[in-house]
């Protein structure tokens, strides 16, 4: 079992979703969403990584070999959907928080489900 | 139920099942991959598209409905910023840091050089790694980096936000254009029409450019009126 | 060409009705108008054999993105027109901004791109986009239940996606494709390699999230019901078929059969339960959705050519009671001031007629009284089912139903005022109409040989049946209130619950 980019990116994941569970601030649960989605990018990226392997640019002098540039273009999707995912978040928290005075999330929870109740 | 008490039924349900999952992950990932990939497919793209970045050969011109939908999920969460951030809560002016000299200097050397880097980022996009996202990103943390310096009015007086929100839909509708209007003469949907041109040239990779040029002006507007708005629905920055 | 346009134009009109906000409802109708079109020319183009390919950009397989027009395509395309048009209807008289318009565009043009991809990044894309612009929409009226509901959906949806797109990197390192037609040569070349599994596991995973499959999708209930009564139509009806859709097309993938039929049966069974014991009538269509959507995962898994049919007409069938049911129940919440069932019975006389026979429309085609739209289907469904086990668990589904639908029943008597909108009319009699004449319609869309087959006296006799036992259970439990844990629906709960998915559907396909 060889610790690459992969391995770290599983330990990444896991650490963010014990963040997502175990936390109770909103914002926590955010940045934990963030870190999912960005271990899950460096999954990608790292999957298709080689030491001997040059960045997908085509140079004249050819030199080493080029990585898999398909994993590439993927990540560039990921990553501007995940900073739109955050983005949007962000917006509805500033919104709860505001309404409700407290980032905690068991209480605007509570508060909602009394308010749906009534 | 008491929070602790919640907290701890759920602290062992928690490690169990993530450390099951991320367990399952490591121990079933089979590395023993199909052998070499098909690289030269890709090469063979880029240089039938004529730009020598082969990423955007693929993400702008292989793959470019992904890349639409993208630049349409950005659009759309820029578009939930401003609708949610909107009206309510709008403070009338900003209240800006205290001034600094060192700040003040330092962001009138800085910012020239960092608009300057996210323009080349999108113009030589199809020469060297970068594009229209990374591009537009760069240009539009530096306009960030003015709010704070400047203060974030002054910033605002010189883009007006409704010249921006028209910019931003032109952009878009030029994306559009640019897509479409090979299904429009005939040919199959978003095939690019531009020549490919003398690969390593500015003025290669066909449409390329074009996209790059337009993301990254759609990128740039978005990312400063997320930011603007969220230091707007603050009140101070 | 039409494949690309159907995603394209919608697009296109949707950024026009934000650019040029005054025309909004010309380019809503013009849209429609376009759609229509591009649907009779898929049509034609399938009706004569043809299952249309189209690769975008023009470049090779496992170049460009490939999109396929076949039958699962037309359906689900006519699906997703029939309920645009629908809530255009609904819609046409509030004053709703040029920003509602763009997403729902947003959101219909998604859609059609999901449903002819045939490429898995892609998927990833477009459901990304479906999500954000219907948790947009689910928060479009700004009440902190709303925002609330839709924070957990954004959250639990991206885990999904996160999920999703491990299971595509994975399957694109065995593969080196991502084009599902080649991933299907690649995997049935070599089907017990150890990859395998775990692939199918997590794209499941991902797509189960916005399925509404049992243990992923505790979001649902919450978000559905608090919505918009045009928003929910529209996602019970419409975008919870889009996962449903892609699980399709996963299935001609992976071997995924008996995983569906045993998830669909836990999915029926949860939605079933919670839905006889809600008393919110939101909350309880948003359970009969989960429950109608296990029944169609069990009618796909059960693998036969009648089995699947009659899951893409049940899809159709369910869409167009479900959105009519939502869009009756909203207006009946809007006159009463309440979703509560007991209180919609009290104060049922100011709903307004209209509306209680679009309840009752609605309700007779989700319990199946023939010859509405939902017998139509469950016919052709349960002429494909083998197992006899299988049987029994649609047979409770049925009877399940009629026991949380018959809540209804006391509104429909007494006179109520006739005061009604003529938009939410033209809404109500262009789904209510679908759904009486669901019959004639679908025989388009099945072969003679299963439609004679399926349709027999055994039939009627069996949904007459469970429409009976169903009202004798209803009169017998009157009166017990059963409380069901609602800590589940949490963020918390719900991403343990997710993982626990992932394993079980490991499970599965490893029993497969």
């Amino acid at each position: 079992m060889e610790i690459n980019g992969v391995t770290v990116s599983i330990l990444l994941f896991g650490i963010a979703l014990l963040g997502l569970i175990l936390r109770r601030d909103l914002v926590v649960k955010l940045l934990a969403l963030g870190l999912i989605n960005s271990s899950t990018i460096l999954c990608l990226v790292s999957l298709h990584a080689r030491p001997d392997g040059a960045a997908p640019i085509l140079q004249t002098p050819s030199g080493p070999e080029i990585v898999d540039p398909l994993p590439h273009a993927m990540v560039l999707s990921a990553i501007v959907i995940n900073f739109a995912i955050l983005a949007l978040a962000l917006v509805f928290v500033m919104l709860l928080v505001e309404r409700y005075h407290t980032t905690d999330s068991q209480r605007i929870e509570r508060e909602t489900s009394e308010e749906e109740r009534s | 139920m008491t929070r602790s008490a919640s907290r701890i039924r759920l602290l062992p349900a928690a490690i169990l099942l993530v450390g099951a999952f991320c367990a399952a992950l490591w121990l079933t990932f089979d590395y023993a991959g199909p052998g070499e990939p098909d690289i030269a497919r890709w090469i063979d793209t880029a240089h039938t598209t004529g730009s020598i970045n082969v990423v955007s050969a693929i993400y702008l011109n292989a793959r470019l409905f992904d890349t639409l939908l993208e630049v349409l999920v950005f659009s759309v969460a820029v578009l939930g910023v401003r609708f949610y951030l909107d009206e309510r809560g709008r403070r009338e002016s900003v209240e800006s840091i205290p001034e600094s000299h060192v700040l003040r200097l330092s962001s009138d050397l800085l910012l020239p050089l960092i608009l300057l880097l996210g323009i080349y980022l999108t113009v030589y996009g199809h020469l060297s790694p970068g594009g229209g996202f990374s591009g537009g990103a760069a240009a539009g943390t530096g306009l960030l980096l003015a709010a704070i310096a400047l203060g974030a009015d002054s910033v605002a007086q010189r883009f007006h936000e409704s010249i921006l929100e028209r910019v931003e839909w032109a952009i878009l509708l030029c994306v559009f254009f640019l897509a479409g209007i090979s299904a429009a003469l005939g040919r199959t949907p978003l095939t690019d029409l531009l020549p490919p041109g003398t690969p390593g040239r500015l003025a290669s990779g066909g449409s390329i450019l074009l996209y790059n040029i337009l993301i990254g002006a759609k990128v740039f507007i978005g990312t400063w009126v997320m930011i603007h708005h969220f230091i707007q629905h603050r009140g101070e920055i | 060409m039409i494949l690309a346009l159907f995603p394209l134009l919608r697009f296109a009109l949707g950024v026009l009705s934000i650019a040029w906000g005054r025309g909004r409802r010309i380019l809503l109708i013009a849209s429609h108008v376009v759609d229509a079109v591009l649907i009779s020319f898929l049509a034609a183009a399938l009706h004569s054999g043809r299952v249309t390919t189209l690769i975008l950009g023009g470049w090779e397989r496992g170049l460009g993105i490939a999109l396929v027009g076949d039958r699962i395509g037309l359906t689900f395309a006519a699906l997703a027109w029939g309920l645009s048009v629908a809530i255009s209807f609904y819609t046409l008289n509030r004053a709703l901004r040029p920003y509602f318009y763009m997403l729902l565009h947003l959101l219909i043009g998604a859609c059609y791109a999901l449903i002819f991809t045939k490429d898995l990044f892609n998927a990833y894309v477009i459901f990304e986009l479906l999500t954000l612009t219907s948790f947009l929409l689910v928060g479009y009226e700004r009440r902190p239940g709303q925002i609330w509901a839709s924070l957990r959906y954004l959250v639990l949806a991206s885990l999904g996606m996160g999920i999703f797109l491990l299971g595509v990197a994975v399957t694109y390192y065995h593969t080196g494709s991502l084009d599902l037609d080649v991933i299907a040569v690649r995997v049935a070349a070599a089907p017990d390699a150890g990859w395998i599994p775990l692939a199918a596991a997590l794209l499941v995973s991902g797509v189960a999230v916005k399925a509404g499959v049992f243990s992923f999708s505790l979001w649902l209930p919450s978000a559905h019901s608090l919505a918009m009564p045009a928003v929910s139509a529209l996602l019970s009806g419409l975008v919870i078929k889009m996962g449903v859709v892609e699980l399709f097309r996963l299935s001609d993938v992976f071997p995924l059969d008996f995983t569906l039929v045993v998830l669909g049966s836990m999915t029926a069974a949860f939605g079933i339960v919670y839905a006889v014991a809600s008393q919110n009538a939101k909350r309880m269509l948003a359970f009969s959705t989960v429950a109608q959507i296990g029944y169609l995962l069990i009618g796909f898994g059960s693998g036969t050519v009648a089995a699947r049919l009659g899951a893409l007409d049940y899809a159709v069938a369910h869409g167009l009671f479900k959105a009519l049911l939502f869009l009756a129940v909203g207006e009946a919440a809007l006159v009463t001031g309440t979703t509560d069932l007991s209180e919609l019975t009290a104060r049922r006389d100011a709903i307004p007629l209209s509306t209680r026979a679009a309840l009752l429309v609605g309700t007779l085609g989700i319990v199946g009284m023939p010859p509405f739209a939902g017998f139509a289907a469950k016919c052709v469904i349960e002429c494909g089912i083998q197992r006899s086990a299988v049987h029994a668990i649609v047979a409770l589904i049925s009877v399940g139903t009629t026991v949380a639908f018959a809540r209804f029943l006391p509104l429909f008597r007494r006179r109520g005022p006739w005061i009604d909108v003529w938009n939410r009319l033209a809404a109500y009699a262009w789904l209510g109409g679908a759904v009486l004449l669901f019959l004639p319609l679908s025989r388009t869309m099945v072969p003679r040989s299963i439609w004679s087959e399926s349709l027999n006296g055994l039939a009627f006799v069996e949904a007459l049946g469970a429409i009976l036992l169903g009202l004798l259970i209803h009169r017998l439990l009157r009166g017990f209130r059963i409380r069901l844990p609602r800590r589940i629906f949490r963020i918390e709960e719900g991403v343990l619950v997710i993982l626990g998915g992932f394993f079980l559907v490991l499970l599965l396909l490893r029993f497969a």
